[in-house]
């Protein structure tokens, strides 16, 4: 059995932090599944999942991280008019930091409920906020 | 304060209820793959552009549209009334209407909208051309101002010829109380925009360009080289309006950008509000002050 539910979010800013665990935990509840696995991904190619412990800390470090590896002040070619969006394209760092955090992440589920470590969390990462942005849960299981 | 002066709302949730519509203001913009945007959304924005106003403009090119109004007055008004604070509405009307010069005072009186928006490459008139003359008219009996689209149009079936710089200069030397903005800077032709500019006090630009790479490199070209940063900060500096020309082009880094040029202060200032507000004869009422 499949089950497919999705998880809308209006962002707020340039580069944002959204913990979505409890939304993933309600969808699997919602599911029915009760035994298989959970895939979070993420719709857009300027935004990332990705799994890390949800500390103030944490977040700073990794955004910092990202700017350092990903700076916005630099000549990228992701730069100009694309014609079949009829507008210009400016952002680049969006696009790479993507690549680097990943747009999805899996985690198995047993007698109804995700299994995940103590101090695992799954972020949504905004990387060209703000924006409307839609995530995909997939579950497949009995 | 800050005002984006140049600012296209036709994918606004809510105005945005017939599919068709939305398809037909896709194509003819030649904006696709952005979706429609909740007024949340456009403020988040704003917020992270430290923008406080939008200047919203319309687009009626319906005598070659089957009749279709691409985004009407009434539609402008609608959202005004939504964001008093926030939205300065334009009014829009095709010049080869035989009513649009009625619709025109309408738009004035009735709706209160703060000013004209043409387009004559995609209206196909020239800017001093009869059919156009009784707007200017009104425009100034009622002490409006127009915004012209000029130089480049990314617009399906539009053509450059009728809003190159040049073609507005009997316009400006023929109606000196009429303010009147070649938006765009009137791109690539940016120095025969500034050479108006520096000939007609009553002509004015905004920024809304942005063709080639990011915004920051763009505004540097035409701000700093195409026209030196010397011209404007020290002659033109009571015509430049910022605009972004969202949702085309990106409204936070066009913001970002323009602060990055090396402008004095004081010419930021001008740029970022003062000189909207005297392009527009005074902020709106609701539009903050």
């Amino acid at each position: 059995m499949m089950y497919v539910e999705s998880i809308s979010l209006l962002t707020k800013k340039y580069n944002q932090y959204i913990v979505i665990t409890s939304r993933i935990r309600e969808i699997i509840s919602e599911s029915g599944i009760n035994h298989g696995m959970v895939t979070v991904m993420t719709k857009h190619t300027t935004t990332g999942i990705a799994v890390n412990e949800a500390l103030e800390c944490l977040e700073s470090d990794i955004e910092e991280f990202l700017e350092r590896l990903i700076p916005e002040d630099y000549p990228y070619s992701h730069a100009r008019m694309l014609k079949d969006y009829g507008s210009t394209a400016g952002n680049p760092t969006g696009h790479l930091k993507s690549l680097v955090t990943g747009n999805h992440c899996h985690f198995p589920i047993a007698d109804g409920e995700m299994i995940s470590g103590g101090a695992q969390d799954v972020y949504f990462c905004e990387f060209d906020g703000p924006a409307n942005r839609t995530i995909n849960v997939v579950i497949q299981g009995e | 304060m800050f005002i984006d002066m140049h600012v296209h709302p036709a994918f606004y949730e809510p105005i945005n209820t017939d599919p068709e519509m939305e398809r037909l203001r896709h194509h003819t913009l030649n904006i696709h793959k952005n979706g429609i945007t909740p007024l949340e959304h456009i403020f988040n924005q704003m917020d992270c552009a430290g923008l406080d106003c939008l200047c919203l403009l319309p687009e009626d090119y319906h005598t070659r549209q089957d009749g279709k109004v691409l985004v009407s007055n009434q539609e402008i008004r609608r959202l005004v009334d939504m964001a008093p604070d926030k939205f300065i509405g334009f009014a829009s009307v095709d010049v080869y209407d035989p009513k649009a010069a009625g619709k025109l005072e309408e738009a004035f009186t009735d709706l209160r909208l703060s000013g004209l928006k043409l387009h004559p490459g995609h209206q196909h008139f020239y800017p001093f051309g009869e059919a156009a003359k009784p707007l200017y008219e009104i425009c100034e009996k009622y002490d409006k101002p127009v915004v012209f689209h000029s130089g480049l149009s990314w617009e399906a079936d539009t053509l450059t010829k009728y809003c190159r710089p040049d073609v507005f200069e009997e316009l400006a030397a023929a109606h000196p109380k009429l303010r009147i903005c070649l938006a765009h800077f009137g791109w690539p032709w940016c120095r025969e925009t500034a050479m108006l500019m520096l000939k007609y006090p009553n002509v004015y630009t905004d920024t809304a360009a942005l063709y080639f790479d990011c915004a920051e490199e763009f505004y540097r070209q035409i701000l700093t080289r195409d026209v030196p940063l010397t011209w404007i900060d020290r002659s033109l500096r009571h015509q430049v309006m910022f605009g972004s020309n969202n949702p085309r082009f990106e409204q936070i880094r066009m913001a970002e950008a323009i602060e990055k040029m090396g402008f004095r202060d004081s010419t930021l200032d001008l740029i970022r509000s003062r000189n909207a507000i005297s392009f527009l004869g005074g902020l709106p009422e609701g539009g903050r002050s």
